[in-house]
């Protein structure tokens, strides 16, 4: 770990601090929607984080990839909120109406072309409630593996786990997604009203 | 390399951990995996696409300086109360009900439940603020109970409501008939709003379907 330029030990945190972290704020927020679906609790979720960094400000000076460092705060940030309010009745925070598509908008037509496939296994909506269906660290994983691009050996690193344990976290969690993103007859929304 | 074989490899495969000559030999023979292949390529590449809502251009501001003066923070902007607001398409049965301790009568919505069946009523409480120790107590009416509170007609939680939309997953079992209001009552302080959810069995679960 680099010495911390004694320039910068001697700002206030509070500069500090904000030069660290304004430029992470988009990718923390973008992370934190990946994992939790939802506007409001992807906020909720980046604030907390910011929230225990501030006291650990000359801790972030010292760190060279500062990025992946963050991510590893806000995922273990995020699986303890998603265990605390597990506990509760309250189970989720839906999605905010006005952020998401319609679900209405997304009924397949009855046949379909190849191009139709594709597009209704990308719809919005049908991917957003496919990913609620896995837990938290299966969400975590695939957010971080498939879509932002962290290798599983990085991984292994930021998220202190074993690679076998994440591996098969992967895999079940493609798995999952497949066959809840599979072509049936009827969307699921269809099937409501059978 | 059989079908079996392809599909245990795949993950490995899409990843370029296996052994790529004789998984490309499988898809060029065998049509089936070539659909399994192509299907797992489409997922990958719509979760790359779903590209999240645009950060707030205010958010980065609002949550750094809360961060640094946590005491001296603005209370959040309220989110407006949505009623009947659209559910996640997955429901199997859903009831939207909007909430949030004002004196408005909130609707009276009406669930059909197959007997002996069970069924996720979901409820949606929007809240103008969050709201630390709440009590959430549900009366069910005869023949109704909530899977895994079997012969339990009054239940009460403590929960924390958060500012927004909060969803609550009531898994129901109809073990008779019936035709009458569930009651959940919400309470938080000296406020109690309570809120009427109709509920009759029809006779989808003899039919079979």
């Amino acid at each position: 770990m680099p010495p911390v330029s004694p320039y910068r030990r001697a700002r206030p945190a509070e500069l500090n601090f904000e030069d660290l972290l304004r430029p992470q704020v988009e990718y923390l927020y973008r992370l934190a929607w990946r994992f939790t679906g939802s506007v409001a609790d992807a906020e909720d979720l980046v604030q907390d984080v910011l929230l225990k960094l501030f006291p650990r400000t000359d801790e972030m000076l010292g760190i060279q990839r500062l990025r992946p460092w963050l991510a590893r705060v806000l995922y273990h940030q995020y699986v303890d909120s998603v265990r605390k309010r597990a506990r509760s009745p309250i189970l989720e925070l839906v999605v905010d109406a006005d952020a998401e598509d319609d679900p209405m908008d997304k009924l397949p037509a009855a046949a379909e072309s190849p191009e139709e496939h594709a597009e209704r296994v990308g719809s919005r909506e049908r991917i957003l409630e496919a990913l609620r269906q896995l837990n938290a660290e299966q969400r975590a994983v695939v957010a971080m593996h498939d879509v932002e691009g962290y290798s599983l050996e990085e991984l292994e690193t930021m998220l202190e786990a074993p690679l076998g344990t994440l591996k098969s976290r992967l895999h079940r969690a493609r798995r999952r997604l497949r066959e809840l993103l599979s072509m049936e007859p009827f969307s699921v929304r269809q099937r409501v009203n059978r | 390399m059989d079908c079996r074989d392809f599909r245990l490899q795949l993950d490995d495969y899409l990843d370029g951990r296996s052994d790529e000559r004789p998984m490309r030999e499988h898809l060029a023979a065998c049509a089936d995996c070539r659909g399994v292949h192509r299907h797992a390529l489409a997922v990958q590449q719509s979760l790359r696409k779903l590209s999240p809502p645009e950060m707030h251009p205010a958010f980065a501001d609002r949550a750094i300086s809360r961060a640094i003066r946590p005491d001296a923070a603005e209370a959040r902007p309220t989110r407006r109360a949505v009623l009947g607001m659209a559910l996640a398409a997955s429901l199997v049965l859903g009831v939207a009900l909007g909430v949030y301790l004002s004196l408005r009568e909130a609707p009276v919505q009406t669930v059909a439940l197959a007997l002996e069946k069970p069924e996720t009523v979901r409820m949606v409480f929007s809240s103008a603020k969050p709201l630390q120790a709440a009590t959430l107590s549900l009366a069910l009416p005869e023949n109704v109970e909530v899977v895994g509170y079997s012969g339990q007609r009054e239940l009460s939680w403590q929960t924390d409501l958060r500012e927004g939309q909060n969803l609550l997953q009531l898994p129901l079992i109809a073990r008779g008939t019936v035709k009458d209001e569930l009651l959940a009552r919400l309470s938080y302080g000296a406020s109690t709003k309570t809120f009427r959810v109709k509920i009759e069995t029809n006779n989808l679960g003899r039919s079979g379907m």
